[in-house]
């Protein structure tokens, strides 16, 4: 295996080179090699400049996407199991699902204000799609054998529902949940650079009009390493919680 | 979800959220505690509606966002399939493509939006290219899954039988890879007009997001919920339309999916 995965490994150097190597030539202010993006990012972060905005945009994301996954999987789960709720919830969540959520930032900011309230709440609202939804099949996915068994076997209801149905859904809920950290980040940075007075968007934006594109790049960097740290954390999670699941099916 | 269920108690409950909210809406815009601008009145919000869909100016702004989307989307589509079928059936390709994509994958794009701008301006391309991007990977991503489970078995039966690679290809594959396909493409519809609005309301002079942002700074909150109203039944139709057509073209199998935000 160890061919192909250099092959891989070459076309990002590739990437990286044929970009350094554009920038040797004439080029626009706004375009910045590499190796001059790395040095300024490595200077943002000694001078203290970049960590204050990192820590304003997780203070955002954060609670948005802990809030909706939370209301987004526990509704969900129990939409798959309740025929009732589903009733009640399903149509209007399936229906509502394909509207971009970011329309509802203008409605909202007129509600609790510009500040963090409202991005937190149009975060946690985007959040909650993909974690219902992925929720609801996974507990609707649920063997019915498995269920006979644990009735048959003297099981009580809310028994069933943590060590049947949940564990089933899990591998779902991971699926939602990694889609629903992606959608944080896009709708943090969208809400931070329609208006915002901190974090990474903010410093993009701001970074851009004011012509230091060395700040703008140092802040898209920063932007696409905690994107894929998030995700690479929460696939770790998954990798330890679903470590049966992975020693089933291999 | 069928339109009309036999259980008259399940209809009411279908029925039952949708008109709380609107019942609450209106009590709330008509008791007089909140002030109009905050919760302007249903009727209020209908009359907007009305009248953006009688001017031909705002169906203009509409379709700037529409076509914005589409474009975006088709370009992704046509890339993003053919990418995505090279690398489900060839090993090289996926090997070269691979880390490229997984590395990229959970990066969100558009903090890529300002150095768009300064590319390619502050017209259409930079939001269509975005718009692009963002649809590539779920498209891609779906597809090379497709390429990988098909069957092998019917594969080596149309070789033994003397089909040419492009017949394979033309016949067994593409058939076989086609649910992935619109799987993916219901994935990153969605996607396209979520892009869309947010770059229109970033830096826009056109289209329904900058429409959206424009009325809510003229505190003309019954037009910018009109606005709303517009966007989320586009996102609607958009989905109504794409599950149309796979359940035309791709009637043999469904596979469901579920993405957006």
């Amino acid at each position: 295996m160890s061919a192909p995965r250099h092959l891989g490994l070459a076309v990002l150097v590739a990437i990286f080179a044929l970009w350094q190597l554009a920038t040797l030539r004439a080029h626009p202010d706004f375009i910045l090699s590499p190796s001059e993006i790395a040095l300024h990012f490595v200077e943002a972060v000694w001078s203290g400049e970049l960590l204050p905005h990192v820590a304003a945009s997780l203070a955002r994301s954060l609670p948005g996407f802990v809030v909706g996954s939370l209301v987004g999987v526990g509704l969900g789960l129990l939409a798959g199991v309740a025929r009732g709720l589903d009733q009640l919830l399903s149509p209007v969540v399936f229906l509502t699902y394909p509207v971009p959520k970011i329309v509802f930032l203008p409605i909202v900011m007129l509600w609790v204000g510009i500040g963090d309230a409202s991005k937190i709440a149009v975060i946690a609202l985007a959040c909650f799609y993909p974690c219902f939804i992925n929720a609801y099949y996974g507990a609707r996915g649920t063997s019915r054998i498995m269920v006979w068994s644990g009735l048959n076997m003297g099981a009580r209801r809310t028994q069933i529902f943590r060590k049947v149905v949940v564990p089933g859904a899990l591998p779902l809920v991971f699926a939602g949940l990694r889609v629903s950290l992606a959608l944080s980040f896009i709708l943090l940075f969208s809400t931070e650079m329609i208006n915002a007075r901190s974090g990474l968007g903010f410093l993009i934006r701001q970074a851009e009009s004011s012509l230091r594109f060395d700040l703008m790049y140092v802040a898209i960097v920063a932007v696409a390493v905690l994107g894929y740290a998030s995700d690479q954390l929460l696939l770790l999670v998954r990798r330890r919680v679903l470590a049966w699941q992975d020693a089933v099916s291999r | 979800m069928t339109i009309l269920p036999a259980d008259p108690a399940s209809a009411l409950r279908r029925v039952t959220l949708p008109l709380a909210a609107l019942l609450t809406w209106e009590a709330a815009a008509r008791s007089g505690l909140v002030s109009p601008l905050v919760v302007p009145s249903v009727t209020r919000i209908g009359q907007q509606l009305w009248l953006l869909a009688s001017q031909p100016e705002s169906l203009a702004e509409a379709w700037y966002s529409l076509a914005r989307a589409l474009g975006g989307f088709a370009l992704a589509a046509v890339v993003g399939v053919a990418l995505g079928v090279l690398m489900g059936r060839s090993a090289a390709v996926a090997a070269a493509f691979g880390p490229l994509f997984s590395g990229t994958y959970p990066i969100p794009k558009i903090a890529l939006f300002p150095i768009f701008i300064y590319l390619f301006g502050i017209g259409s391309l930079p939001k269509v290219l975005l718009v692009f991007l963002e649809c590539l990977y779920p498209i891609v991503i779906t597809t090379q899954a497709g390429g990988r489970a098909v069957s092998r078995v019917l594969v080596w039966s149309a070789a033994n039988m003397g089909a040419s690679r492009a017949r394979i290809l033309r016949s067994v594959v593409v058939p076989a890879i086609a649910p992935y396909i619109f799987a993916g493409f219901r994935i990153a519809l969605p996607i396209a007009l979520i892009v869309v609005i947010i770059t229109e309301m970033i830096s826009s002079a056109d289209g329904l997001g900058y429409l959206a942002m424009y009325a809510l700074a003229s505190f003309k909150t019954d037009r910018m919920l009109a606005i709303v109203v517009v966007i989320a039944l586009i996102g609607v139709a958009l989905d109504r339309l794409a599950v149309r057509l796979r359940d035309r073209l791709v009637f043999w199998e469904r596979l469901d999916s579920y993405y957006a935000g």
